[in-house]
């Protein structure tokens, strides 16, 4: 029954947050806004719409999306969600939660460069470049989780594991917060380093990297991006509030309140920033990556002291 | 033992009868193949009957062989441990995959090359790289060391008329003989220690740490060259491409492993070590590792691409082999287990899929006649076979998961993790110094074979018309194909080959399975697996709800006569020219090059790689010819070996008057040295 519920939450929270997003940036321009469900009617009519492919492309380009979705699905399931437990949990699940993302970006890659347009290979080369600063970052805030909570998998970090260590490592815990918002920002190419509304040149990353998908397989990525957002604003958020009620209606009413929030939040660093120059945008992954290795050294002094 | 002595035997018998029938292409053929179909099967059956082996206690049960009288200084005594069997698993899979492709790539060079010497080469390859596995008496192992360089040397000088060849052989000669010196010293201290050249009696004296430092030191030396460790690593990238593809494959896959094997023997031999002897490996595998994949990022040529890829590979080998021995320093019996184990698993795990990558290689310049990644491009279409195996090989040495190189790295990672959990300080310091270079290895080989397959099969072919191109024939796809299914079991079901692993790591721990670590791997494993299982229930899923919706609804759209409505509505899906922003005259060659996509990564490393990018700038409304020019700097081949051989070099010309070429003065020299040593002995 838990991982009934969880699954659901999965399944149809995730495009909420985008239309959240939308209408907070709408707010502060003034205007009214796409309404909260825009998401959803989106998926909906992109489902019913024909494709159009390139004479260049492959297979690949047609399976790719479905991997994406499948592999960020699959990341999914071993993430903890309010106080359900994750469907499936083991030690060391959190290397392999950071590889199915691995897996969804280099499938998008490949896609990229099936259409042999120099665009999208362009994308697809930033894109690249961007994962992997962002994975040492996130592997090292996921080791710093780990060795506060002890445990090894992502439901046994979350669900307990960190409970009091707000009291006793506090500013370690502010660190990887600041590290893994960093790293939500650039992994689901929000500004300041990416924007996710244009594929215009100087924002050439993720957006241009899908130009040439349409129909049902724009549908799965933009529905793959939701969900992406989803799970590690997940992750973010379990870091943040490690307090649970052990009632799953109390736990995931104010689940669904926070991760609302982390949504008007990044709506309104959307709205008030500008964005970066592709070129300061390594600067910003290394602060994360800094930042947790300030976290890091911290943990070791208190530790071994 | 006895099967693998048989294996021997056929190839040895087989290799003089080819040898014999070297005039005849089909006669040699026909013997080369299924002299080696059988040997490696025999051979197949002797090491996974080792490792099959329900032996839950220790000694671990060995088979053995010595032979009575010896020879000056040894005896010829091999036997077969679960360490030795684990190695002979991957040799023989790969030596009869690129046995086999080796026939149907040699195709095209009977009469021009004398084919028939080098297939028995290639089988007295194979008979002394399985002696040095096997041997356990330390002459015997140089002596099929030096061997084993020998025969290689002169199976990569395949193409000999070629300059580049010739010199590439020679480096590769001079590198493992570098090494050789090293491992002869270290040998005889060791057997100096034990008074036996025997590795069973070696492992029986208790050698101080600070000995025990230096022969490891002595052991990272002679066998690092071999195994391509960053400063000793220079023969790698060129001996690789300058070598048949085939030749490569077992280069990269089994010969270098072999210096791996040494390292992991002598480790079994020398048990104690000290710390820092551990922490020394760690951070050189960090640098191979890092290194290694930056190199192969800024490769254009698919061949040097490879080859420096394994060098990145065997740093994640050997970070494995560093967490391993780090753990035994502290007493840390799983950390040191599971390291070991994710060794020898990543080792394995790298023969297969960079034995296939190199396979796919070798047919893609087969058939293109090129090596440069620039000039191809879109040549899934046009090789599907090549670029359906590339691409398998390239998912598994990403370490994406459904692959096998997954489950080694996560190996490796589980072992580091381990480390951050029971280590003290400073081990916690190097172990997730290791995480975060293995999270930046593994997200730059993504980056770098992303490039590889993106740039050589996707997108639009670069020069000029698209024109065919024959594909590779069936005795190339075969073993091409087997490795791949090798790939692709190993990572969906990955338990039989960590349950090797596990047992050669028993034999390099000497010790029983530690207690929880099916709870801690095993169980694991399982649920990978069942994820995975979860993510292709939904990708299946997804496919047939995509099909769904894109399916025609004939009988309604006949009746009615709108001809392509999809069920959902929508029209047919159409195809066209890529889009690019309304732009008219776009030709292939504007492609995003192997160059410009690996730039932007290459820009952030540029300070250690000495990247460079050279371009005259285009002037005047109808601008000329202009040029690009990108290139990085290999540093210990640059700034340290090249001064190093130059300074060599000089000095060696200043005492070249000792040597004047006349036998009467050496003969001086030696009456010399005798005076010398009787005036010592005396004294």
């Amino acid at each position: 029954m838990n991982t009934f519920l969880h699954l659901i939450i999965l399944v149809v929270f995730p495009p909420l947050l985008l239309g959240i997003i939308g209408k907070t940036k709408a707010f502060f321009a003034g205007k009214i806004g796409p309404p909260l469900l825009q998401t959803y009617y989106d998926l909906f009519k992109l489902m019913q719409k024909a494709s159009v492919y390139s004479l260049t492309s492959n297979w690949i380009f047609k399976a790719a999306p479905m991997v994406c979705l499948s592999a960020i699905f699959a990341a999914g399931i071993l993430m903890p969600i309010a106080s359900f437990k994750a469907p499936v949990q083991f030690a060391g699940d959190l290397v392999f939660f950071v590889y199915l993302f691995a897996l969804a970006r280099f499938v998008t890659i490949l896609a990229a460069l099936d259409t042999g347009s120099s665009f999208e290979g362009m994308g697809a080369s930033r894109e690249a470049t961007f994962g992997c600063l962002s994975e040492i970052a996130m592997f090292l805030d996921l080791t710093i989780l780990a060795l506060l909570a002890q445990k090894l998998s992502l439901s046994g970090i979350f669900l307990g594991g960190l409970a009091s260590s707000w009291f006793l490592v506090g500013p370690v815990l502010i660190l990887v917060v600041v590290s893994l918002f960093l790293l939500l920002l650039v992994e689901n190419s929000r500004i300041p380093i990416d924007d996710p509304d244009t594929h215009l040149e100087l924002t050439m990353i993720h957006e241009v990297m899908v130009l040439d998908h349409s129909g049902v397989d724009l549908a799965y990525i933009v529905y793959g991006k939701a969900l992406k957002l989803f799970i590690l604003g997940t992750l973010l958020i379990s870091v943040i509030f490690t307090f649970r009620f052990h009632d799953h209606l109390m736990d995931t009413g104010f689940f669904i309140i926070e991760i609302m929030g982390l949504a008007v939040l990044i709506g309104i660093i959307e709205s008030t920033m500008a964005r970066l120059r592709m070129n300061k945008v390594p600067y910003l992954l290394l602060s994360a990556f800094i930042f947790s290795i300030i976290g890091f050294i911290v943990i070791l002094l208190r530790g071994h002291s | 033992m006895i099967f693998l002595l048989i294996s021997l035997f056929i190839l040895a018998m087989a290799s003089v009868l080819i040898l014999l029938f070297s005039r005849s292409r089909k006669t040699s053929s026909f013997l080369f193949l299924w002299s080696l179909i059988a040997a490696s099967l025999l051979g197949l059956c002797c090491a996974l009957s080792i490792l099959c082996q329900k032996t839950a206690t220790l000694p671990v049960f060995e088979q053995y062989l010595r032979l009575p009288g010896h020879f000056p200084l040894g005896e010829f005594y091999i036997s077969i441990d679960a360490l030795s069997a684990f190695f002979l698993l991957l040799l023989f899979i790969l030596s009869l995959a690129a046995g086999i492709y080796g026939i149907g790539y040699l195709r095209d060079y009977e009469g021009k090359r004398n084919v028939g010497v080098h297939l028995a080469l290639f089988h007295w390859l194979t008979i002394v790289m399985v002696l040095v596995l096997v041997a356990k008496n330390a002459v015997l192992f140089l002596a099929a060391w030096e061997l084993m360089t020998i025969i290689s040397y002169f199976l990569v000088t395949f193409y000999n008329d070629n300059e580049g060849v010739r010199k590439a052989g020679f480096i590769y000669l001079v590198a493992a003989h570098a090494g050789f010196f090293c491992l002869a010293i270290m040998f005889m201290v060791m057997g100096a220690h034990a008074s036996s050249m025997n590795f069973d009696q070696m492992s029986f004296v208790q050698f101080s740490p600070g000995l025990a430092a230096l022969l490891f030191i002595l052991a990272f030396l002679g066998f690092g060259v071999k195994a391509g460790f960053i400063p000793f690593h220079i023969w790698l990238p060129r001996a690789h491409p300058a070598a048949p593809s085939y030749i490569s494959a077992i280069l990269s896959g089994v010969l270098i492993k072999v210096g791996i094997y040494g390292l992991m023997r002598v480790i079994t031999i020398i048990k104690d070590f000290p710390l820092w002897c551990g922490i020394m490996l760690l951070m050189m595998a960090v640098l191979s590792g890092v290194g290694g994949v930056l190199y192969a990022l800024s490769q254009h040529e698919i061949k040097k691409l490879l080859a420096y890829s394994t060098i990145d590979n065997v740093g994640i080998i050997t970070l494995g082999l560093g967490t391993g021995m780090i753990g035994h320093a502290y007493h840390q019996d799983t950390v040191a287990f599971i390291g070991y184990a994710a060794a020898l698993l990543h080792t394995f795990n790298h023969a297969i899929f960079k034995g296939l990558l190199f396979l796919s290689a070798g047919s893609l310049i087969h058939s293109t006649h090129t090596g440069e990644m620039e000039r191809m491009g879109g040549l899934f279409k046009l090789l599907p076979w090549t670029g359906h195996l590339f691409l398998i090989g390239s998912l598994s040495i990403c370490g994406l998961p459904l692959f096998n190189g997954f489950i080694s790295e996560w190996l490796v990672f589980r072992a580091l993790l381990e480390g951050v959990f029971h280590l003290d300080l400073f081990g916690i310091i190097f172990s997730s110094l290791g995480i975060v270079a293995l999270g930046l290895i593994g997200g730059l080989a993504a980056f770098c074979f992303a490039k590889a397959f993106g740039i050589i099969f996707l997108g639009k072919y670069r020069s000029g018309e698209e024109h065919h191109f024959v594909e590779a024939n069936l005795f190339m796809r075969v073993p091409m194909a087997m490795l791949a299914a090798i790939c692709i079991f190993g990572g969906i079901f990955p338990i039989y080959t960590v349950l090797y692993a596990f047992r050669g790591a028993q034999v390099i721990t000497g010790m029983q399975l530690p207690e929880g670590i099916s709870s801690a791997i095993l169980i694991p494993l399982l649920m990978i697996t069942k994820v995975l299982m979860i993510g292709v229930i939904i990708f299946a899923f997804l496919a047939i709800l995509r099909k769904f919706l894109t399916s025609h609804f004939k009988g309604h759209s006949r009746e009615s006569g709108s001809s392509c409505r999809t069920l959902a509505g929508a029209r047919d899906p159409i195809q066209t020219e890529t889009w690019i922003c309304a732009y008219q005259h776009v030709t292939s060659r504007m492609q995003y090059s192997a160059s410009s996509f690996s730039k932007p990564v290459l820009k952030i490393f540029r300070s250690i790689l000495f990247f460079k990018v050279d371009t005259t700038i285009p002037k005047g409304y109808f601008p000329g010819k202009t040029k690009l020019n990108s290139s990085v700097k290999d540093v210990s081949q640059d700034l340290f070996f090249r001064p190093l051989f130059y300074a060599i070099k000089k000095l060696s010309r200043i005492l070249k008057w000792i040597q004047s070429g006349h036998t009467q003065v050496y003969v001086l020299y030696i009456l010399f040295l005798l005076v010398i040593l009787l005036i010592w002995k005396l004294h």
